[in-house]
């Protein structure tokens, strides 16, 4: 007997709907020309000569780095929204992990990822220990934005509205304050970014789950015990 | 202002080097001996006043006895709060006490320079002396004006005082107490090397091609961009120069806790705590990301080796079955 034979009818249950998708890319195409025009201003690489009036490098720079900040911000906010309105699996509660049953799930997921469970704890939406650093990802992405815009208020002329948010400046302790914690945070999302990869990759192809697929396609393949649990919505409890 | 009466000045200095002092005396539009000849009575000044001992003492007290809700107190320097007030004491008292008793019976105060209005060096961290700002030591002025930088800029004073004297009201000021003319815009913002940041064109040392041609000082660590005050505009020394003009980065002197939070002033970031000056938070983000990727790396080959010692396991096992 082979393992191959082991096959089950497996089902395929629709997880992540569109806006979920949209926000979810949407966020990564921004973050990443975030993070390259974001070390450009940081640390400006790209040699210029001649005459200053030619060239707009850093400028062209500045500007996209705007640009994908409000695609970031707007794409943000719309998840938050959505954590309300919608489908079980995009709710707030999928994150802060507040039943009894996620917050042992914390605890089981990190037993599997530690060797020390073999079983991998079954939960339809994100794993509650996902649902956690996914939680202190909107934190950081929350202080990206506030240091963001406290930066961007100071450049603001008098009348834009972006100048609107100059009370942002001391509370992210003043403006020299603001760029280190936006440069601090720009590294840890990065660092995230190489986890997110890797993790989902490794839940993809080890776990042999659809978790990798379902980011594109909306539907994560499920063994007809958890896909029970996924339409009876047990997670909710 | 010809017609004004001459309104009296008292000028105090606490923790202080004279530097506003210094500053104030090369005024250049009008002139710190108009000022002083024409425009004000400056009845005590520890710097430039001929008086000194009981003399001096006397001359404050009577100034601000007769002018008692109608002189102009300017502070220079911190106002040091630990010991009881004893790192500064004026005839046997301390710092504090002359403040507070000075700008409670003054029209307007004016904080002048970065010690003054925000605490300054003296106030720098660990500040063993507890030393304040004005605007911490006497709390509740309604009339105080900040005029920070290290020094504040003499033209910048004579201007403040000669609008006081000929509207008889305060400019105005933004939240930080700082008048809008001097503090309202980013040195960043007025800078003549602002073409050259825009274009992408830097000094990448110091005396290298492009510090010749006067390129942007930004990744010196000039902290123009994170900085208010009007030195592009206004210049130094009756508008001769200015820091940035001469090629040397703006530190951030006019902002709140500058000597804490601008230093090292020729890097573009503050130090990453508890790593020192030379750590490179670049370095540190890039090894820490390669870090969470190898360590990923390392987890998805234990999962493969699990599983396939796994499946060999169970291959193994089921030949035995089947034997």
């Amino acid at each position: 007997m082979s393992i191959e034979a082991e096959h089950i009818h497996m089902e395929r249950v629709y997880v992540w709907e569109v806006p979920v998708r949209l926000s979810h890319w949407l966020i990564v195409v921004s973050l990443l020309v975030l993070s390259v025009t974001g070390l450009y201003i940081g640390n400006p690489f790209i040699p210029v000569s001649g005459e200053a009036t030619q060239h707009f490098v850093m400028g062209t720079m500045k500007s996209i780095h705007f640009v994908a900040a409000m695609v970031f911000t707007l794409s943000v906010l719309w998840r938050i929204v959505w954590m309300f309105v919608g489908n079980p699996y995009a709710r707030w509660n999928e994150f802060l992990p507040v039943s009894k049953r996620r917050l042992v799930g914390i605890w089981n997921t990190i037993a599997f990822y530690t060797f020390l469970h073999r079983d991998s704890p079954a939960f339809v939406g994100h794993n509650p220990l996902a649902g956690v650093v996914y939680t202190v990802v909107f934190g950081l992405f929350a202080v990206m934005i506030a240091t963001g815009f406290a930066l961007s208020a100071a450049n603001a002329h008098m009348n834009a509205m972006l100048s609107g948010f100059q009370f942002l400046i001391p509370l992210c302790g003043g403006l020299q304050m603001a760029r280190f914690i936006h440069h601090v945070g720009m590294w840890l999302l990065l660092g995230f970014a190489a986890h997110h990869f890797w993790s989902a990759f490794l839940v993809g192809t080890v776990e042999r789950s659809s978790l990798l697929d379902s980011i594109f396609s909306g539907y994560k393949v499920l063994t007809p015990d958890v896909a029970r649990r996924a339409r009876k919505h047990i997670e909710e409890d | 202002m010809e017609t004004a009466a001459k309104p009296t000045l008292v000028w105090l200095e606490f923790q202080d080097c004279a530097g506003n002092t210094e500053s104030f005396l090369r005024a250049s539009r009008p002139t710190v001996a108009e000022i002083i000849l024409d425009t004000l009575s400056i009845d005590y000044h520890e710097t430039i006043m001929a008086a000194a001992g009981h003399q001096a003492q006397q001359s404050l007290a009577e100034a601000i006895e007769r002018d008692h809700g109608k002189y102009i107190a300017v502070i220079e320097g911190s106002i040091p709060s630990g010991a009881g007030g004893a790192y500064c004491t004026i005839g046997g008292r301390s710092a504090l006490e002359i403040a507070q008793e000075v700008c409670d019976g003054a029209a307007a105060t004016v904080a002048i320079g970065t010690c003054a209005a925000f605490g300054g060096l003296p106030a720098a961290a660990p500040n063993p002396t507890g030393a304040m700002s004005v605007s911490d030591a006497v709390p509740g002025l309604t009339n105080l004006v900040n005029m920070p930088a290290c020094p504040a800029n003499g033209d910048n004073l004579a201007a403040l005082i000669v609008h006081y004297v000929t509207f008889g009201r305060l400019p105005d000021l933004d939240h930080l107490r700082r008048p809008l003319f001097a503090y309202g815009k980013l040195i960043h913002d007025a800078c003549e090397k602002r073409s050259h940041y825009d274009a992408g064109q830097y000094t990448e040392e110091w005396g290298d091609e492009g510090h010749r041609h006067g390129y942007c000082l930004y990744k010196m660590g000039c902290k123009g961009p994170v900085t208010y005050q009007n030195c592009p505009n206004i210049g130094w020394n009756g508008g001769t120069n200015w820091p940035v003009g001469c090629g040397h980065p703006c530190i951030g002197c006019a902002e709140p806790s500058f000597w804490d939070r601008m230093t090292p002033f020729y890097r573009h970031l503050p130090e990453i705590p508890g790593l020192g000056p030379h750590a490179s938070l670049d370095k540190i983000g890039l090894g820490v990301t390669v870090g969470v990727a190898a360590a990923f790396a390392t987890h998805t080959a234990v999962h493969v080796a699990r599983r396939s010692l796994a499946g060999a396991r169970k291959t193994a096992s089921d030949e035995e079955n089947e034997s």
